[in-house]
């Protein structure tokens, strides 16, 4: 079965899918098999994941916004990692002009990497040179997830202006360096992107304030749903767990310790999925405020998880450290959560048409 | 060698060992262990010797340190600020001896002497502590709990001794210690009344290690299922007498929770100097150092670090002033006096394991200290614990969210502290079963049966006299 068009026939079949692809995999994933990845992302473009936010006359699934972040939280709930590499997919077709994004092979795989913004990154950064009507990447980007074979990447950046710049994978002058000690969201494999004088394709400039701000919105609020499919797995397994353990002579869950941990974990996924994402996607702004909250929620559910489950809990076999590293990593993707207040507070900010209040 | 017993001293030699040998392999130490959960690093523990780490708690009357439980723990919080993995093998095989500290000069002739005497000859002699099972664990480490648990374990008296069955889990150094403290019911039906610990030969027949687990962190010490098929183990293994297991637990986990705050607030210690040492030499990181943010965060985990500090010296001061006074006993003390030759008489060895001298010891136990004092004891290092691993929690959290994804090696660095942080929320007690601890014994004023009762074992058990 592909992705059809009703909202509720989308979440069954990415339900199905984490339930007999993802969930099996998920360790062999996390421990970054070979092969198992590429296996995997081959299942989800045979389903249309991997472009479903791309319009239907782009040969795209043309998913509204708002479906595609339900079936990503779906997604997130088997392997976040793999969650991530649809969004970060998604948002490079979405961002990549017309003609490159018509040439391209069935099953390829894109990633974006955000330049930091003011006061975000000082230790990573790149520089755009033009010449003579071509455009150069000059510099470093740290942590660009999904980087480790894909066939390209979308260079957004916002200083001195916006900018958007695709690279190819095979670009001379580029060095993929992968890092294999990375703590979560291993499906998605990152790298440092290292350009020496690496030759892309530039979305024109009277577009590029509104493609950066888009792709950044996207990310924000895919990362807030894949936080939001963490808490979730995480919370499945910590009330099984209660229901079936027996401490002190009674199930774990009669214990009113454990009883609190469950109920702030319900609390947060309650207060998770009165947020409407799908509405904030195009507001960089408003985005950034539901991340934040969805992973700082997310982390907060996780460790809990984990402690409910004792010394099961931390070893690897009950994958509930897994989605506590994953969680982790959505605090600081694709920006650190404490570099916020900055942007939220920002006067244009707070003139977002998606203000609540 | 020479023999140390100041804190600073302590402190020094740790210190030493741990940023000379320690600090720079620990994260490929880790990344290791996680492709191969049964590595197991030898030279380092070798290496390690010459500090004397391993003998630093074991009394000078039979060659070791004689380090109070406040060396012991600060040498543990050097240890964790350069690597909490290591700092838990240390701390697991100090965890190993503590019962037999407690329990009177029996085993101190055989065992810490045979372990001092290893240390000498540069051989490593791990010991560890077996308690957590399959289906008990926060269970046996609570004595309300322990009446329920489901324990699968069994010690059956047969003539001349034990034989012991069943399954422990989680066990750190269960596959490299030579020497396994082991803690059974001798009936599985009434555990809390027939808790009794043994000292077992990790060569004995029927003893073998199953599972190495594959854990988040904390790696360099390895936790192992052990199981036990039929071990037979001499009445002279006993730890105590039979049915002192509890008691011996509360006195126990009374001195091995404060060591876990140690190794917290050397987790913390380590994410601070490790990310502030970032923030001071990159000359573009230091950029960050402008923001009101970051400053507050770093004096928050300044603050949190000290008092974290404050809390496990404090309550590791008061186990040495209640639980740990029997050893300074002028008995005790008269040990020394007794020339090493001594001991290797066996003639000798039968006279101070005889059951007389362990009664004689409960005696002296009561005399030095009160059921009260050691739940009081009990819960302050229970606090010194549960705070201290929520420090390390939120000091390693915030470490890693100052220093983001682009911050080059001091990543790698922060996220195994993050990692190796968790499991201290954890063991020796989950945080919410020690702050119950803390309850009962501070809040409360409960008064736990801490000191194994005066009598024989026969009696105290129900059986005939």
């Amino acid at each position: 079965m592909t992705l059809g068009t009703v909202h509720d026939d989308l979440v069954m079949v990415a339900r199905d899918f984490t339930a007999h692809v993802l969930v099996p995999r998920s360790q062999a994933l996390d421990a970054m098999r070979p092969g198992v990845a590429a296996a995997v992302w081959r299942q989800v473009a045979e389903l249309g994941l991997d472009r479903a936010l791309l319009a239907e006359a782009r040969g795209g699934v043309g998913l509204d916004v708002g479906d595609f972040l339900c079936v990503l939280e779906e997604v997130a709930v088997g392997d976040a990692g793999v969650a991530l590499e649809v969004l970060l997919n998604n948002t490079a077709l979405v961002s990549l002009p017309a003609e490159l994004v018509a040439d391209l092979p069935e099953g390829t795989r894109w990633t974006v990497g955000f330049a930091p913004g003011p006061g975000e990154s000082p230790v990573a950064g790149v520089d755009l040179i033009r010449d003579g009507g071509s455009v150069f990447l000059t510099g470093r980007l740290a942590a660009v997830f999904g980087a480790v074979g894909a066939d390209g990447t979308i260079v957004t950046t916002r200083q001195p202006k916006p900018a958007v710049i695709a690279v190819s994978a095979a670009a001379p002058g580029l060095t993929i360096s992968a890092y294999p000690l990375q703590l979560g969201l291993r499906a998605a494999a990152a790298a440092d992107l290292i350009f020496a004088r690496v030759a892309g394709a530039e979305v024109p400039a009277e577009g590029a304030a509104v493609v950066e701000s888009r792709a950044r919105a996207l990310v924000r609020c895919g990362v807030a749903a894949i936080a939001n499919g963490i808490a979730r797995r995480a919370h499945e397994i910590a009330r099984d767990y209660a229901h079936t353990r027996i401490q002190g002579g009674v199930r774990l869950v009669r214990h009113g310790a454990i009883k609190d941990m469950l109920a702030g974990m319900v609390v947060r996924l309650h207060a998770a999925a009165a947020c409407r994402l799908g509405a904030a996607a195009d507001d960089p702004v408003a985005a950034l405020a539901h991340k934040v909250a969805a992973s700082d929620a997310a982390a907060a559910t996780t460790i809990d998880a984990v402690q409910l489950l004792g010394g099961m809990g931390y070893m690897v076999d009950t994958g509930v450290e897994k989605l506590m590293r994953d969680a982790k990593y959505c605090q600081l993707y694709p920006e650190r959560n404490w570099l916020a207040g900055a942007e939220l507070i920002d006067p244009e900010g707070s003139s977002s048409p998606h203000r609540p209040w | 060698m020479t023999r140390v017993r100041s804190i600073a001293g302590t402190r020094a030699r740790a210190r030493t060992y741990a940023q000379r040998y320690v600090a720079p392999r620990a994260v490929e130490l880790d990344r290791r262990i996680g492709d191969d959960p049964t590595y197991f690093d030898w030279e380092l523990v070798t290496t390690g010797l010459r500090y004397r780490l391993l003998s630093e708690i074991i009394p000078t009357q039979v060659g070791g340190c004689g380090g109070t439980a406040v060396n012991g723990a600060v040498m543990l919080e050097e240890l964790a600020a350069a690597c909490p993995g290591v700092a838990n093998l240390f701390g697991a095989h100090a965890l190993g001896i503590l019962p037999l500290l407690l329990t009177g000069p029996a085993h101190w002739v055989g065992v810490l002497r045979e372990i001092v005497e290893a240390e000498r000859r540069g051989e490593p002699l791990l010991m560890g502590l077996a308690i957590t099972e399959p289906d008990a664990g926060t269970d046996v480490e609570d004595p309300d709990l322990l009446r329920t648990a489901r324990i699968g374990t069994r010690a059956r008296k047969v003539p001349g001794g034990y034989r012991l069955t069943g399954t422990k889990r989680f066990i750190s150094n269960g596959n490299v210690a030579r020497w396994l403290t082991v803690i059974m019911p001798t009936d599985p039906h009434r555990p809390a009344e027939t808790w009794t610990a043994f000292l077992v030969d990790t060569r004995s027949d029927g003893f073998s290690v199953g599972r190495i687990e594959h854990k988040m962190g904390q790696r360099a010490s390895p936790a192992a299922e052990l199981r036990f098929d039929d071990v037979f183990v001499t009445d002279a293994a006993l730890i105590g007498r039979e049915g002192d297991g509890l008691a011996g637990t509360i006195g126990t986990l009374a001195a091995s929770r404060a060591p876990v705050g140690a190794i917290a607030t050397g987790i913390a210690r380590g994410a601070y100097e490790r990310l502030l040492a970032w923030l001071e030499t990159d000359p573009q990181a230091g950029e960050l150092l402008a923001h009101q943010h970051v400053q507050l965060t770093l004096a928050r985990m300044a603050e949190d670090i000290e008092l974290a500090r404050h809390g496990y010296l404090s309550a590791a001061q008061r186990f040495d002033k209640t639980v740990g006074r029997p050893l300074s006993h002028p008995l005790v003390r008269a040990l020394g006096m007794v020339p090493p030759v001594v001991w290797r008489s066996e003639r000798m060895r039968r006279q101070i394991n005889a059951p007389w001298v362990r009664e004689e010891t409960m005696r002296v136990l009561r005399r030095a200290t009160t059921d009260r004092e050691v739940t009081e004891s009990l819960a302050l290092s229970s606090l010194a614990k549960a705070h201290g691993a929520d420090v390390a929690m939120a000091v390693t959290g915030a470490a890693l969210d100052i220093a983001g994804l682009a911050a080059g090696p001091v990543r790698a660095e922060l996220e195994k502290l993050w990692r190796d942080a968790k499991l201290t929320q954890i063991y020796e007690g989950t945080n919410q079963l020690n702050r119950l601890e803390v309850y009962r014994g501070l809040c409360r004023g409960e008064t736990l049966a801490a000191l194994p009762p005066v009598g024989t074992a026969a009696a105290r058990l129900g059986g005939p006299t």
